[in-house]
Formats: structure tokens, sequence, C-alpha cells
């Protein structure tokens, strides 16, 4: 739309878009200063405890399963700060870390968080509140320390462990003419077991990979096998060879896997969550690699398989591989850096993790408290004593070591290595590029 | 004061718009992590360049722009047929807009079902005698999927639109048409089509724009961006570096970016509605 000049005499303006256009670059450099990230260096929100409350963010406290504990840690806080009030936010755990990043950018939001151990936790330090000085006998009563830990220095209290056994289904075995009651050990056991699953026609494992966690879960359990004890703990340490033979070995097990049919079809599109552990309560595999905390754990494959579940440690492969079960602190709440006051904040964390709360979770959700006090023996579901009586011997999960950078790389690899389009070598050098 | 007059909608623009822009120009020209604040230059875009997840992203617009021709030649097809009044034509003009109300997670959800490996599409096609398609799960055909469902969800919009401009087609046109003898394609072809020019360009322009700012519901509930990256478009890209990735920065130069995409298309989208408009 343009107008006619008054005199008759059409003349043309100098273009608003070309004035935008050309002052663009200048703007950009101008303002070049400031950060994306809050630097958090003023303490931004004064939320917490000023106005008599408290947000806690979780993606749990929806869970009805999870509503006793909430309880039992809410009371116990109210005790402690009667003029307190605790203010649970449950978030949906697919954009969790989203909706945190947008907290910790804005530097204001909950002042007590959730986290899962591991890699998401440690991306976010520079948000987060030393706790060290403020543990006390905490630090005793609990274990699973180190997937909350970074540099030495902890900034999160593990309320869980999780690890990551092999779920099996006896009835599955008898049918396949197994010995129910004996799983396998070794990795060549266990590749003649799905051997003899094919023949009855049902998949040995059922396997989601759409988002790509199926490969975290596949290194964590193979690895234990494959490395030598040294190895496992250089890896962990962050003394990384991505171009050794045990590591190619790994890789390669996952892609051998899926050629030998192994897996249920369409991995890359089924989800892990839940549609891979719907597959198996339906009965239709002889094994899962499961969770043993929050969900596809134990309490939850009880309610549809009852005594036909089994559990087994991950298998040996090499010579110099061992069996353990792979397991750490699950998840964590953690005190953010900006909530105004840290100690009100821990006190509700001190709550959360208190051995009344955790015998709660244990008892209603089935998670495995990181409480070494709490009694297990009484749960009447045998595969529990089996992965508590794993847990002293346990060390930290593999892929739990990693960045946030090399997991989504990985996930990305791990579908791409199922259908041809990377291989392992060209695989491995990519993740040891960004492995730094 | 005419200055006073303009003035909140000058400043909404400017605290809505402009301030967020250039802060986000500003964020991209910094560093993530232990940078976070110094200035790095240009090397969040060297970032970006140097990722094959970015580039696919990229190549997927484009792949977006060659599947536009399809997007519109869809609607226009059916609309031309309820414009002749095939049988049952008032029920398929309701059908046909019925996913136009749905939400993207919606639709999303229920494609997850209809298109996973044992579900109802790969069970008609092995009853068919024909192989099962991993339709969601095959880097190669994922996004044609994704876009297939994309159109099929919001293609009722752009009938509808067509449907207003057949009724500016003038009827004598057509009348004159029989009594020469055109045929059904020669008559949309030297008719329908010439008379009707204004309104398949402004459908071009909306589709196009529906299509580079509204897939992020459909891709994030029914790829995630994978498998192996091969879904990802520039706001997942976005989304996932802000959030996950916790890189603001590196989020804010892929902002960037499309935002210069978007405004060469803007500037392109402007140029074909205001020819087809007439406006001069």
């Amino acid at each position: 739309m343009s107008a006619a000049h008054p005199s008759g005499k059409a003349r043309r303006p100098l273009s608003p878009r070309l004035v935008a256009l050309a002052s663009f670059p200048l703007l950009m450099t101008v303002a070049a200063c400031g950060a994306a990230s809050d630097n958090g260096d003023a303490g931004s929100a004064a939320e917490g405890g000023e106005n008599g409350k408290l947000v806690v963010w979780d993606w749990k406290s929806g869970d009805a399963a999870a509503q006793a504990y909430f309880e039992t840690a809410r009371a116990d806080f109210a005790e402690k700060h009667p003029g307190v009030e605790l203010e649970f936010v449950a978030q949906p755990f697919d954009n969790y870390y989203q909706l945190l990043g947008t907290a910790i950018e804005s530097g204001s939001g909950p002042d007590v968080v959730l986290f899962n151990g591991g890699a998401q936790m440690r991306e976010r330090i520079s948000a987060l509140a030393p706790l060290d000085d403020m543990l006390g006998d905490t630090k005793e009563r609990l274990t699973g320390w180190e997937a909350f830990q970074a540099e030495g220095t902890t900034y999160a209290v593990p309320i869980t462990l999780q690890g990551l056994p092999f779920y099996y289904n006896k009835a599955v075995y008898e049918q396949a003419g197994l010995d129910p009651e004996a799983p396998p050990a070794t990795y060549e056991e266990l590749e003649a077991v799905c051997t003899a699953i094919a023949e009855t026609g049902q998949d040995c494992f059922s396997l989601g990979n759409k988002e790509g966690i199926g490969i975290e879960f596949h290194l964590s359990t193979y690895g234990a096998g494959v490395f030598s004890a040294e190895q496992y703990d250089a890896w962990l340490a962050g003394d990384r060879d991505w171009t050794s033979p045990e590591v190619k070995q790994l890789f390669q097990l996952w892609v051998d896997q899926h050629e030998a049919g192994w897996y249920n079809d369409g991995v890359n599109s089924t989800a892990k969550f839940m549609d891979e552990y719907t597959k198996f309560q339906g009965g239709d595999s002889a094994h899962v690699i499961g969770l043993i905390s929050d969900v596809a754990h134990w309490k939850s494959f009880d309610e549809f398989l009852g005594e036909d579940l089994g559990v087994f440690k991950p298998p040996v492969v090499t010579d110099q591989g061992s069996s353990f079960l792979p397991a750490e602190g699950g998840i964590g709440y953690a005190v953010t850096e900006w909530t105004a006051d840290p100690e009100l904040a821990y006190d509700a964390v001190e709550s959360l993790s208190s051995t009344a709360a955790l015998t709660d979770f244990y008892v209603e959700a089935g998670a495995i408290a990181s409480d070494t006090t709490i009694d297990t023996s009484g749960a009447g579901i045998a595969t529990v004593g089996d992965i508590v009586s794993w847990l002293p011997e346990s060390k930290p999960l593999l892929h739990s070591a990693l960045s946030a950078e090399t997991l989504e790389l990985m996930h990305r690899l791990s579908q791409q290595l199922i259908d041809g389009g990377v291989t392992v070598d060209d695989a491995l050098q990519q993740l040891a590029a960004t492995d730094q | 004061m005419p200055v006073l007059l303009v003035a909140p909608a000058v400043l909404v623009v400017v605290a809505l718009r402009i301030v967020p822009l250039v802060m986000g120009a500003n964020y991209s020209l910094t560093g993530d992590g232990a940078d976070n604040g110094a200035f790095v230059g240009l090397a969040n875009y060297r970032t970006l360049l140097d990722d094959p997840v970015f580039r696919t992203a990229l190549r997927n617009v484009g792949l977006l722009l060659v599947a536009l021709p399809v997007a519109v030649s869809v609607p226009g097809i059916l609309a031309t047929f309820l414009f002749l009044r095939v049988p049952g034509h008032r029920l398929y003009r309701s059908v046909y807009f019925f996913p136009v109300v749905l939400s993207p997670v919606i639709i999303g959800a229920i494609f997850n079902v209809v298109l996973s490996f044992d579900g109802p599409a790969n069970q008609l096609l092995v009853r068919l005698g024909m192989q099962p398609v991993d339709w969601l799960g095959d880097g190669s055909i994922a996004m044609l999927t994704v876009i297939a469902v994309h159109i099929w969800a919001t293609f009722g919009m752009a009938l509808v639109i067509f449907m207003a401009g057949f009724a500016t087609v003038d009827q004598s046109l057509l009348d004159a048409a029989r009594v020469d003898g055109a045929n059904l394609p020669q008559t949309v072809w030297h008719v329908i089509i010439p008379e009707l020019s204004q309104t398949i360009q402004f459908v071009f322009v909306t589709t196009m724009i529906g299509m580079l700012t509204g897939m992020f519901g459909l891709l994030y509930i029914m790829t995630a961006g994978g498998p192996g990256g091969a879904t990802y478009l520039p706001e997942l890209y976005i989304w996932v570096q802000q959030g996950q990735m916790n890189r603001p920065a590196l989020a804010s130069a892929a902002s960037m970016v499309l935002f210069v995409f978007m405004l060469v298309v803007g500037f392109a989208q402007l140029r074909i509605i205001k020819r087809a408009t007439k406006e001069v």
C-alpha cells in the first residue's frame, strides 16, 4: 500500500524494511553483551521462605502410588516449620528438563528440584547450591551419592537407587523347553536361550528405541560383562577410549543382536516408556532390560506376570568381564542457588529423604530407596530380594558418566546403527569427538 | 499529538518483538556453559553449520517447500469435486473439515497408534500381501510420513478457502464452456483455475506459513526428531538445544537463522499477497 504524494507525483519514501535490515547488524554488534543464561550472581528470586512457601518441582507428586510418600514428607516438614507451606508442582516428565531449563535461564522458579542422577544434574550444577556442609548424618544413612556429585561436591540427596537388571518371563522359558530357574549367566548362554526362544516365534527381548534410550541400557548392562574392572572404573573416571576393542565389541553387539532377530520389529518407532515394557508385561517376549525403581520395575511387572517373573544380572561376555548389577543413585532432590534461604530448602530435602517417607515410597511405589536402614524382607515378591542382595557389589551406570551432548549423539547413532545409516567405526569416531 | 496515538502500538511491538529479537541476536554471539556471557563472535553459527542435525533440519525445511504443491493441490482437487456436487458432497464437506479442529497432539497420538509397526495400517498392508513399513522408524520415510499427516490434519482449512473462491467463479463462463462442448478437464484447466488464481496464490501462502510454523507439535509427539535425527526441523532443534542440552546461546543462533529464513519467505509472501489482491 503506497500513498501518492500530495503534489501528485509519487515519491518513494525510504522503506522501513530497508532501514530495519540496514540497522540490524549494527544492533547485533552494539548489543553483544550479556548472557543467554542467567549468571545467577544476584540472588534474583526471593520466593522461598519469605512468603512462607517453598516450591518443589518434580514429576512424581501427581502419581497416585507416591501419595503416601509425599504426605509423610509434608507432615515431617510441617512439624519442623509450621509456618512454611511446601508446594509440590508435578511437571510432565517428557518436558521436565526443558521447563527446568527455562526456569534456570530466568534465575527464578522452584526452591527444591527433583533430578535424575548423572548428566541431567551435572549439566546444571551452576544453578544448584552445594549441600556438603548441610548433610550431617544423612551422608551415612543414604547411599547412591556418586550420581549426584560433580568434582567432589554434592548437589542433590538421593532418595532412590536406580539399576538395570534383566527381567525374564519364566512361562516363555518353559514354552521354549528351557529351565525357568536357570537364567543365563554368560553371553553364550544368553545366545542359546534366544535361539531356543526364536523357535517358539516369540521375541527374545522387547525393545523400544524411539527416543534412542535403548542404547543407554545396552551400554550399561553389557558393559559390565565386557570391560575389565579397571576399564570399567577408568570409564567412570572420565578416561574413555572409544576406539578400544571392548567398546567396539559393545556397539557391535547392539548391531549383531538386531541382525540376529533378538528384538521386536519396529524398534526405532517403539517407545521405550512404556510400549517396550507393555510388550514384556503382555507376555510377547522373554526378556526386557528394566529398572529397579520408578517405573518398569519388579513391582509393576509382578502385577502382570506374578510368579512367572524372574530376574538376573547382566551376563558375562568376555573372559575379563564380570557380572554385577549396574546401579547408582536414581532420583534425588537438589536446592536451587537462587532460593532465599538454602537451609530452609535443605530442611525440605531432608523431610523428603527421611526414613519414614522413603519407607512409604518403597512400600507403596515399589522404589528401591537409597536408605540402607529400610527393611525390604517383607515385600513378598521374590525378585526384590535378589535385587537388594546384589546392591552391595553394584557399580554406577556407564552411561551416567557421559555428558548430555554425548548421550544425545549416542541416541541418534543407535538408531542409525539399526537402520544401517552408520557403521560401528563411524559411530565410535563421532562419539569420541564429542566426549572430550 | 499523532505520535501519542501510535505510541501504544509502537510500545507493544518494541517490547514484545524488537527487544526480544535484539536480545536473541545478542545471545547468539555469546557462549554457553563455561563461556556463558562471553562474546564468542560467530562461533555458534559455525557450530550450527558443522552440526549434521541442524543441516538435516534445514534440508527438511526444503522438503516442506517441495511438498507444498501437494499440500495445495489436495484441498484444491477435493474442493473442485465438492463444487461439482459429487454425490454426498454435503457429508464430505463436514468430514474434510473435521481434522482441523483437533489439536496436533491428539492427531499425533492417533497416528502413532495407526502407524506403529504392529498397528492397523501395517495390518492392512500385510492383508493385501505387502510388506509392513516402519512408517515412523525408518529414517528415509519418517519425515514424509509426518508431512503427510500434517497435510491430512490441515487441508480442511485450505478447502474452506477454496470453497469460498469457487463461490466467486462466474457462472456464465461455466455455462459458456458447457455450450462450447468443453469436457471436465478442459473446464477445470481453462475456466476454473484462471478464475481461482488469486485464491490459489493465497492458499499457497497460508499453507506455507502453516508448514513452516505449525509442525512442531506433530513432530514432537510422533518422532521427537528421530530416527537418527532424520525428522528435525529448526524449531525442534531450538527447543532441544535450549532445554535438553542447556545451550541457550546456540539455540539463539539457530533462532536467528530461522528468523532470517522466515524474513525472506515472509517478504516473498507479502509480494505474492499484494499481487494476488492487486494492491499496488
